[in-house]
This record gives C-alpha cells, sequence and structure tokens, in this order.
C-alpha cells in the first residue's frame, strides 16, 4: 500500500525554512539589480550606464560587430586563447608535479627553480614579454601561462605527496613494481587534487587572459574593455565585464562537470 | 500540558520522507530515572529515529514530550552522548566537564560539587588537567559520558557509546555507565547494536522492528546486578531478543 | 593428529619491532615466536594498540622488523611475497577503481591476461556474495560489503597465507556476526592458512583453531590457547563463555 501521508505543521514549516535558503540568493541578486538601476539614474548617465543602456549596446555589437567579431565571437576568441594555453600547461604542470611530487631527487633538485618562479607574480612578467616577444597572439599566451601554471603544478604535487599509506601498502602486498605503484596507485589517488588544480588554472587563466588582452590583443573581452574605455563606450564596458562574470561562473561548473565524469567515483552516492 | 507520570514519553512518533514510510508510530514511555536499551536489526531506522528525537527532522505524526510538555530544547535539558567522542580539545578533562554547566549559567559552587563527584567516580583525579588527546579514545569516551550525567538531563540519549571496543573495556565502562547511572539517577536511553550489552544494561529493552520502524516487543530485565552475562536466565532473554532481530 | 606433527608453514622466530618516536625508543613487538600450521585458523589477539597490526605488516612485507627471523616453507621470508594475502583494517579499497577492477588488482600486477583474471575475480566476488556489483565503485557499497570486496580481493590472487588486520573493526556488531559467519563459511569452502588479528575476545573464539594473546604494549606472547569446540560455535554456548572470560581475566584491561 503506497500511501503519501499528509504533511504534520510541523513539517511544512520545515519545508518552509528550507525553501528561504533557495529565495535569499535570488533577492540577493535581484537587490543587485535595484542598486543598479538606482546608481545609473542618481548619477550622470553617461558615467554609469542603465540596464536598459547595456541591453543596448548588446543588441548593437550583435548586429554591428567590433572588429569582426560579435561579442560571443570576442568571448570564444578568449576562450580558444586560454584552452590552447591550458592544455599545454597542464601537459607540462601535471607532469612536472608528478615528477618533482613522487620522485625526491627531482623534487630537491628542481623544486627550488619552481619557487624561485612562483614568487614572482604572474603580472610582474608582462613587461618581460612584451619587450622580448611583443604583444602578439603568442606573448599573450605565454602571459596566460604564466599565470596559471603555478596552481596546477602545486596541486599536483600534493597530491602526490599525499598519498594515502594504505593504498602504498596494498601495492606492497600485492608487489606491485614502481611503475605499477605510480601509475595505478599513486596518480589516480591523487588525481582529486589534480582536479583541483585544473579548477583553479581555469579561473587564474580566465583572469589573467583579460590583462593580456588589455595589451595591445586585437580580439577578445578584454580587448573590448580598453575599446570600451578609449572611447567612452561605457554600455560596452559594462556588457564586457558582465559577460566575463558569466562566463568564469560557467568554467567553474563545466569544469566541475567535467570532474564527475572522468572520475566516477568523487560523485556522491545518489541516496 | 498534559497529566503524566512519565519523565519522557513517545507518542506515535511517525515519519515519512516523501512517500519512503520509515517510521511506524512509536510510542514508548519512560520512567524517572529508568535506563532504557533500545536494539535493532542493522539499517533500522535507528538514525531517523535519533534524529526526530534531537529535532534534526520534524515528525510527520506524534511528538516527543518531556514532564508532560513537547520537548523544547531550550526549556528542557537532553544530553546526547555518540560513538565518536566529542569533547573540546583546547579544553583539559576538568574544563570539558565544567563546560556544559557553565553553559547553562549554574552556581560555581553547584558546578565544583558536581564536577569534583563525577571526577571521582570515573577514578580521574590524576588527568583532571590533562587534554583530551593526551588520553586514550575510551578514557574521552568516559569523560563524555561524565559530562552529559554532570549536567543533571531530563533526558540521557546514548547512541552506539562502546562502538567497538574490546569485550574487556565494554564490561568496565558498561559497569562504570551503571555506577553513575545509580548515582546520579538519571533517565537514560541507551541504543545500540549489541544485545549481550543491552541485557546487561537495561532495565526495559525496546526491541524495533525493520522499516517502517515500529517497536516490536518490550522485554523487561530482571536480573540483579552486577549481572552475569552466563546466568541461564541472562542468556535466555539475550537468545529472546536476539531471535527477534536475527537477520543474519 | 597432534599439533607437533602438523606441518609448519609459517614460522616466526625472535621477531621484534621498534620505533624512534620523540627521541624515545618505544617498542611495538618483542621477541614473538610463532609456529603457524598448514590450512590453520590462528587468530592474534589482543587489546588496543598492542602491536598486532604490526606483526601483520611485518608478515605482509610492509614493514622491516629489527630483529628476528621468518620462514614461509623452510625458506627465509625477507620481503612481500606472491603466497602471502592480507585483507586490510581500514577498509583499503581504492575508490577510483570498480568492485572488479579493485577485486583483479593481485592478478593485473602480476601480469595475468585479462580474461583469465577477470574469471578468479569473478568467482571469488561470486563466493562473498556480491554478484551484480562488479561495476559499482566502493562508495556506493555498506561497510560489510566493503569488507567483501577486500576478502575477495586477497582470494582472488590465490595466495597460500592469508593475513587479516581487524577487517570486522569498523563494523556494527550485527553486521561483525553476518561477515564472521561469512568468513568461517569462505574458509570452510576454500582453506587457506589464515592469521586473523582481533581485538574481540568473542570474534577470536567464534574463529580461531588457535588463539594467540598477546600483552598490552609491546605485545608479547602471553598465551596460546588451542580452542576445541565445535563449528559452527554458538556464542551463548556455556563453554564458549567460559572460554571467553578465561581469556577475558588474562587479557590486559586497554583503559
Amino acid at each position: 500500500m503506497k500511501e503519501t501521508p499528509v504533511l504534520s505543521s510541523a513539517e511544512k514549516k520545515e519545508l518552509r525554512l528550507k525553501r528561504i535558503y533557495l529565495l535569499l540568493p535570488l533577492l540577493s541578486l535581484a537587490l543587485l539589480f535595484l542598486l543598479w538601476i538606482l546608481a545609473a539614474t542618481g548619477t550622470n548617465k553617461d558615467s554609469f550606464p542603465s540596464p536598459l543602456a547595456v541591453w543596448e549596446r548588446f543588441l548593437l555589437i550583435m548586429k554591428r560587430p567590433v572588429k569582426d567579431y560579435t561579442i560571443f565571437g570576442h568571448v570564444l576568441q578568449s576562450l580558444r586563447r586560454i584552452f590552447s594555453t591550458l592544455v599545454v600547461a597542464w601537459i607540462t604542470g601535471i607532469s612536472f608535479g608528478v615528477l618533482t611530487g613522487w620522485n625526491r631527487k627531482a623534487d630537491a633538485l628542481l623544486s627550488p627553480l619552481f619557487t624561485a618562479f612562483r614568487s614572482v607574480p604572474p603580472l610582474a612578467w608582462i613587461p618581460l614579454i612584451t619587450i622580448w616577444f611583443g604583444t602578439g597572439e603568442g606573448s599573450q599566451m605565454l602571459i596566460v601561462y604564466t599565470g596559471c601554471i603555478a596552481s596546477i603544478v602545486v596541486n599536483t604535487q600534493a597530491g602526490l605527496k599525499n598519498v594515502a599509506k594504505m593504498y602504498l601498502d596494498v601495492g606492497t602486498v600485492f608487489n606491485a613494481s614502481s611503475r605499477q605503484m605510480l601509475f595505478q596507485i599513486a596518480i589516480p589517488s591523487a588525481l582529486d587534487a589534480v582536479f583541483a588544480g585544473v579548477r583553479t588554472s581555469t579561473s587564474a587563466a580566465w583572469m589573467v587572459v583579460l590583462a593580456a588582452e588589455m595589451l595591445g590583443g586585437k580580439s577578445g573581452v578584454g580587448f573590448l574593455i580598453v575599446r570600451g574605455m578609449d572611447s567612452l563606450d561605457l554600455p560596452l564596458v559594462l556588457m564586457s565585464m558582465i559577460f566575463i562574470g558569466v562566463v568564469g561562473a560557467m568554467l567553474a561548473v563545466l569544469t566541475q562537470i567535467v570532474e564527475g565524469v572522468l572520475c566516477p567515483w568523487t560523485r556522491k552516492k545518489s541516496a | 500540558m498534559k497529566e503524566t507520570k512519565y519523565k519522557v514519553e513517545v507518542d506515535s512518533l511517525t515519519k515519512y520522507f516523501g512517500s519512503l514510510h520509515v517510521l511506524d508510530n512509536i510510542s514508548f514511555q519512560v520512567r524517572n530515572g529508568e535506563f532504557i536499551c533500545v536494539v535493532g536489526p542493522t539499517g533500522c531506522g535507528k538514525t531517523t529515529f535519533l534524529n526526530l528525537l534531537t529535532r534534526i527532522y520534524q515528525p510527520t505524526r506524534g511528538d516527543l514530550y518531556i514532564d508532560g510538555q513537547s520537548a523544547n530544547p531550550k526549556k528542557h535539558n537532553i544530553a546526547f552522548v555518540f560513538q565518536e567522542p566529542s569533547s573540546i580539545p583546547w579544553m583539559t578533562v576538568e574544563k570539558n566537564l565544567r563546560f556544559g554547566m557553565e553553559i547553562k549559567k549554574l552556581p560555581k559552587a553547584e558546578i565544583d560539587g558536581r564536577v569534583e563527584r563525577i571526577i571521582k567516580l570515573l577514578g580521574l583525579q590524576d588527568f583532571r588537567d590533562s587534554y583530551p588527546h593526551q588520553l586514550s579514545v575510551s578514557s574521552e569516551q568516559r569523560i563524555i559520558i561524565g559530562r552529559a550525567f554532570a549536567m543533571n538531563p531530563d533526558l540521557l540519549l546514548m547512541d552506539e557509546p562502546y562502538g567497538q571496543m574490546d569485550v574487556k573495556l565494554r564490561f568496565y565502562l558498561e559497569d562504570e555507565v551503571i555506577r553513575l547511572w545509580q548515582e546520579l539517577g538519571s533517565t537514560v536511553v541507551f541504543i545500540t547494536h549489541n544485545i549481550e550489552e543491552a541485557v546487561y544494561l537495561a532495565q526495559r529493552i525496546l526491541i524495533m522492528s525493520n522499516k517502517p520502524t515500529t517497536i516490536k516487543e518490550e522485554v523487561s530485565v530482571d536480573l540483579p546486578r552486577p549481572r552475569d552475562v552466563a546466568d541461564p536466565r541472562f542468556i535466555e532473554i539475550r537468545k529472546h531478543v536476539t531471535d527477534q532481530i536475527k537477520w543474519w | 593428529m597432534s599439533m607437533d606433527e602438523k606441518k609448519i608453514r609459517l614460522r616466526l622466530e625472535h621477531i621484534s619491532q621498534s620505533y624512534v618516536v620523540k627521541n624515545e625508543v618505544r617498542c611495538a613487538v618483542d621477541d614473538v615466536t610463532l609456529d603457524v600450521y598448514d590450512n590453520e585458523f590462528l587468530v592474534v589477539l589482543g587489546p588496543g594498540h598492542c602491536g598486532k597490526s604490526v606483526l601483520l605488516n611485518i608478515i605482509a612485507g610492509i614493514e622491516k622488523p629489527v630483529a628476528g627471523q621468518m620462514f614461509l616453507d623452510g625458506g627465509r621470508l625477507l620481503k612481500s611475497d606472491e603466497r602471502i594475502g592480507m585483507v586490510f583494517q581500514k577498509l583499503a579499497l581504492m575508490p577510483w577503481k570498480t568492485v572488479m577492477a579493485n577485486v583483479e588488482f593481485g592478478p593485473e600486477v602480476r601480469g595475468v591476461a585479462k580474461g583469465e583474471r577477470r574469471a578468479a575475480a569473478q568467482k571469488y566476488i561470486d563466493l562473498v556474495g556480491l554478484t551484480g556489483f562488479e561495476k559499482a565503485y566502493p562508495n556506493e557499497l555498506s561497510g560489510g560489503m566493503k569488507q567483501r570486496v577486500g576478502i575477495a580481493r586477497a582470494y582472488t590472487n590465490n595466495p597460500e597465507i592469508l593475513l587479516m588486520d581487524e577487517p570486522f573493526g569498523q563494523l556494527d556488531a550485527q553486521t561483525r556476526y553476518a561477515m564472521q559467519e561469512e568468513i568461517m563459511k569462505i574458509w570452510e569452502m576454500e582453506k587457506r592458512t589464515l592469521v586473523f588479528v582481533t581485538n574481540n575476545i568473542e570474534e577470536a573464539v567464534y574463529l580461531g583453531d588457535r588463539i594467540v594473546l598477546l600483552t598490552r604494549c609491546p605485545g608479547r606472547v602471553k598465551q596460546v590457547y588451542p580452542i576445541g569446540l565445535p563449528r559452527p560455535r554458538d556464542t551463548v554456548d556455556p563453554q564458549f563463555l567460559r572460554i571467553r572470560k578465561e581469556i577475558s581475566q588474562n587479557t590486559d584491561l586497554a583503559l
């Protein structure tokens, strides 16, 4: 017999209380929007565009692209730039992290170099890179690379240094070779740390690419912001900022989904 | 408010999660100063039952009454002891024991008196200034149990406090909890998977069924203390309870 | 046939282990000498932290003892050996591998072909009652089921000697009874020499042909009890309770 019971008043109250947690974030977003409208009407229209002005700017750029690209085109340009860099950063960073995290001699030899490199903030490399290589596509990717390599290396290293002894013991009892220890036990058990690195490097890359594009790029959202600034086109600046935020959030969600697909064991068991 | 001669009354407690029926009409009463054990098969709705008593979930029907009033954490004093000891790491043994009573703002003289009594009952005089991590897990658990008793709770709820300790240690700790209870006269509901433990401790055993969980049977244990686990009457009760829940 | 005539599989001679903790030498295992007979169910019983797990780790080759020698079938045992398998205490299943991949890990490491190792793994997955869960990940299983995977993994590598390190320590009392019956059933079907470590006296008396009782830290052999009770044993049988009490009174209290 499947009887669905009527909720007691206490349970209804419990449900109502829970609903508040869904509602409050929406409320804070609505508040932000309201503040925006207030700010836009209260001040000079030219220095703080209203939501409507931004929306109209969006429609305009879809009709009349800036430097051949609509806003989506510029977003895609930026994304292409970070992902082609990230692939290189992931391959080199994970290899370096595995090597130094697993092999103590390599760690002693190479890690000081890395620490020295890492103590310089990525943006400090920009002048040198522009002087040596100009402001072209290659330099922009190099800037992104300096910005995102550290987090992937650090996380991978930590993951390999902290493999639970318990798993290594299993390997010992089954007489695993050191190669098997590394590939069958250490690396898989470090995967969630590696993925933490992938996540942070992705968001770092998204931040740094804007800086790179602002310095003489010819496409991308960073370029768009500078273009808006130069021509005092504030709706364009604000619209680009909104796209940057939304895409950044989407990237965070996307990497989480990819982790769930590649590491199914990290997914929570459904009750 | 309703008239009652019981300290604690659980009245037709029922819980559904959506259409999943977890608890079915659980009713029982506990007299003031009584020691009750609740046993049930693995995977019976024990956790849900506890979460209802601690108000983490709200019941679909029914309620828990203390002194005839719907239990209210603000008014009533319900103490818990869980399987994992939960002492406060930066406080010494003595400070841990005082902690609950200080929160309740009891007079200092009263706190001093109770703490001394508990420390003596536990035989922890030498460890009063130690920190929890300097003790073994079992001693840490003893402090938590002492702390709970020191609160003079309306209801002391214990959930498998001796989980996986070995027999020797368990007998020792079970004797200790009986000593505390006899000295301080708290009302105790003790939940366990271990049937021998239930028969050793309880005045009354409540046997839970599989889901939807209900109280299947009440067994009163009329054996003199200290109890002998090899006593034929003890074994008979142990066997009977085992037969009621055996799934393995 | 008396014990003395039984074939000795594993021999420990004066095994000691100690560690340096905060500039102090702490002894964990002290001069343990022990024979393990062929196809015997030997239980090593001791109170918490008495070095019983350390002893098992030494046999498994996870740790090297500071003194003493070990012999397997008369030959020196110096490191981890294929003939020795282990079931771990902390459910050391690899969360990134499915049940099947965990169970076939041993033969995979040895380079056994996929079909062959799958068949062996399947046999023991079926034997421990996990048919249908081959593709599940460990975090989808209950505590008892995880430990079954651990047992199947050890058996699949077809060891001659099986070490079990408090395998049921994390389970509730009832699931523990269930697993004790299960391991007895499996052992009777697939006889192996078994060294089983526990702190639970009832479990020891239920399972063991012999019980080796260790002292509390450092672990020394305090007494060896041959258990002659017929199987399956009844935990409330007066004889059983008498032996349990006798051993309990001789055990050090680890308060």
